[in-house]
């Protein structure tokens, strides 16, 4: 798939999902705005895998800036703008710092620290009273002047993020993540600095996450640590091995696909864990490029049949 | 010959792991448009000596000068900065990325600290693919390239970033004889044309004899001998210690 077809790909389903939100009612805007939030989730998770890291970390990005929007919500009076870029700054700082210390480790070392971290966070939610121990927090709704376009604002919003970290993947920055993935050594040996892209590649996926989680604690109202447990990294992992994570599109594709099948199961009683494992097991057998990469897998199937 | 002309030197350069002395005080220079052969059988201390010089091992003592600068225990992204660039023997390229996509990465960390129009890096870029015969390839992605061009990209990656110094491992392993007669004469082009030194470990004992100015001989990490091609040809210690016979010299 070309780099054009991808671009006008996002933009399709970011439109289709707008008139989702338009004609669709109230339920199909909610679950517009979950893909939406999900999509971005998946993508800052693609994109720290263009570096080669399986970034566990994200569930807790997501989390601190879900629990910074939930804090200023019920503790300062601040603009919803300020709101949000604070919540992603903190993620930024926050982020700067943990990849600054752990981007040394690689791979499944550089996985358990994340998921480690994430599990440290949440435990610390439940202790802090101040951030609602287990209880979490409630009342965090948009300003009243956004209030009826919120699910608008956030899929709009969304997808200007996926389409950031697409216009990053897409420029030389990007192509240093990709090189860095291939083969650290040649990279750094023609003098490129390795660790600080990292850092910077870690920063900027750890970010969006953050303002994935302002944005979901706006469209939830209520938060709570149990919300941004490990579970959150492993269904963003989902929607990327479902939807593909050689392109672009996948995590979008992934996350619509498993965010519909998730809202299917709880209205019939829950169980959506099971059809996400179902969903990986199939996936993995039969698409390994994912839903994105299926159209190029049937095309070879058909010229080898021909 | 002044101290001017002189783009690296190493004094007294040791590596020591645990029990094995893989490199042993070894001194050496390598001069402004010299090319210099590191020759010397399998774990006489080659690639140790290549990692010191390039800053992926630093060393146990000794010191490096690039350009003028100490170096010592300098990052391998700082030691490209002050004008060197290796490759490596196996897999010196990106191969998930274009050729193209290669050289610009070579290229970028290359100008990191200059600004340099998009058209200028362009053609950089392009003078690099076709400098070593990849022109017909610049779309392919490197994995899917006969061996022999993965060397050819990996040159041309590290010729990318401008180095003053191109330090290379093995390069002309695998190749055909044509493709080292061409790589050869590549090597006198960048020498000629651009005024880079290069740093050459070779087992192709026939081309660093044609190709190479000076030559130096490591055995069990010390350097037993130095000296033109000729000089080491004929030295008695090289060919006690280490050539004999079977290299046909």
């Amino acid at each position: 798939m070309t780099e054009y077809k991808e671009w006008i790909g996002i933009v399709a389903i970011a439109c289709a999902l707008l008139a989702g939100v338009a004609f669709g009612g109230s339920y199909i805007g909610t679950l517009v705005v979950w893909i939406a939030i999900a999509a971005v989730m998946a993508s800052s998770l693609r994109f720290v895998l263009l570096i080669g890291e399986l970034n566990f970390a994200s569930a807790a990005f997501f989390g601190i800036g879900a629990y910074c929007t939930g804090y200023i919500v019920n503790h300062a009076d601040l603009p919803f703008v300020l709101t949000l870029a604070l919540s992603g700054g903190l993620a930024l700082v926050v982020s700067i710092v943990f990849g600054g210390i752990t981007l040394k480790v690689k791979g499944p070392y550089f996985l358990l620290i994340g998921f480690a971290f994430t599990e440290a966070l949440r435990i610390f939610y439940t202790r802090m009273e101040a951030l609602g121990g287990n209880s979490g927090l409630v009342g965090i709704f948009p300003p009243a002047w956004l209030d009826a376009h919120y699910q608008y604002f956030t899929t709009v919003l969304c997808f200007l993020l996926i389409l950031g970290l697409l216009g990053i993947e897409r420029s030389h920055l990007g192509k240093i993540f990709i090189a860095i993935r291939d083969n650290e050594n040649v990279v750094r040996s023609v003098g490129n600095r390795v660790f600080f892209t990292k850092v910077v590649c870690f920063a900027i996926a750890s970010t969006v996450a953050g303002l994935a989680g302002s944005l979901h604690a706006f469209a939830n109202n209520v938060i709570s640590p149990l919300d941004f447990g490990f579970m959150l990294s492993i269904f963003a992992l989902a929607y990327l091995k479902v939807g593909g994570e050689d392109s672009p599109l996948g995590p979008v594709m992934g996350a619509a696909l498993l965010v519909c099948v998730a809202s299917y199961a709880q209205s019939l009683g829950g169980n959506e864990h099971i059809l996400y494992g179902l969903a990986i097991v199939l996936s993995v057998l039969f698409m390994p490029k994912g839903l994105a990469g299926l159209a190029d897998l049937l095309r070879r199937k058909k010229e080898s049949v021909a | 010959m002044t101290d001017g002309d002189i783009l690296l030197s190493g004094r007294n350069l040791s590596k020591q792991f645990k029990g094995l002395r893989a490199v042993a005080g070894v001194d050496i220079d390598i001069r402004r448009g010299e090319i210099v052969g590191l020759i010397g059988p399998n774990g006489a201390g080659k690639s140790t000596m290549f990692n010191l010089l390039s800053g992926f091992l630093p060393p146990t003592t000794g010191q490096l000068f690039i350009a003028g600068a100490n170096m010592t225990g300098a990052t391998p992204e700082r030691i490209s900065q002050q004008g060197l660039v290796r490759t490596f023997q196996h897999g010196s390229y990106l191969p998930s990325m274009t050729v193209r996509d290669n050289v610009l990465i070579g290229s970028l960390g290359g100008m990191r600290n200059a600004r340099v129009s998009r058209a200028e890096q362009n053609k950089g870029i392009d003078e690099a693919i076709a400098l070593f015969g990849l022109s017909n390839h610049w779309n392919n992605v490197a994995k899917n390239l006969s061996h022999g061009l993965q060397r050819l990209l990996s040159m041309a990656i590290a010729f990318a970033a401008r180095p003053s110094l191109i330090c290379l491992d093995e390069p002309l392993t695998g190749l055909n004889q044509t493709e080292v007669t061409g790589t050869l004469q590549v090597y006198r082009r960048l020498k000629t044309d651009y005024g880079m030194s290069i740093l050459l470990v070779e087992h192709n004992m026939r081309a660093v004899m044609n190709i190479c100015d000076r030559i130096y001989v490591l055995h069990h990490g010390e350097i037993i001998c130095t000296g033109t091609p000729d000089e080491v040809k004929n030295s008695d210690a090289v060919l006690k210690a280490y050539l004999g016979e079977a290299h046909g010299i």
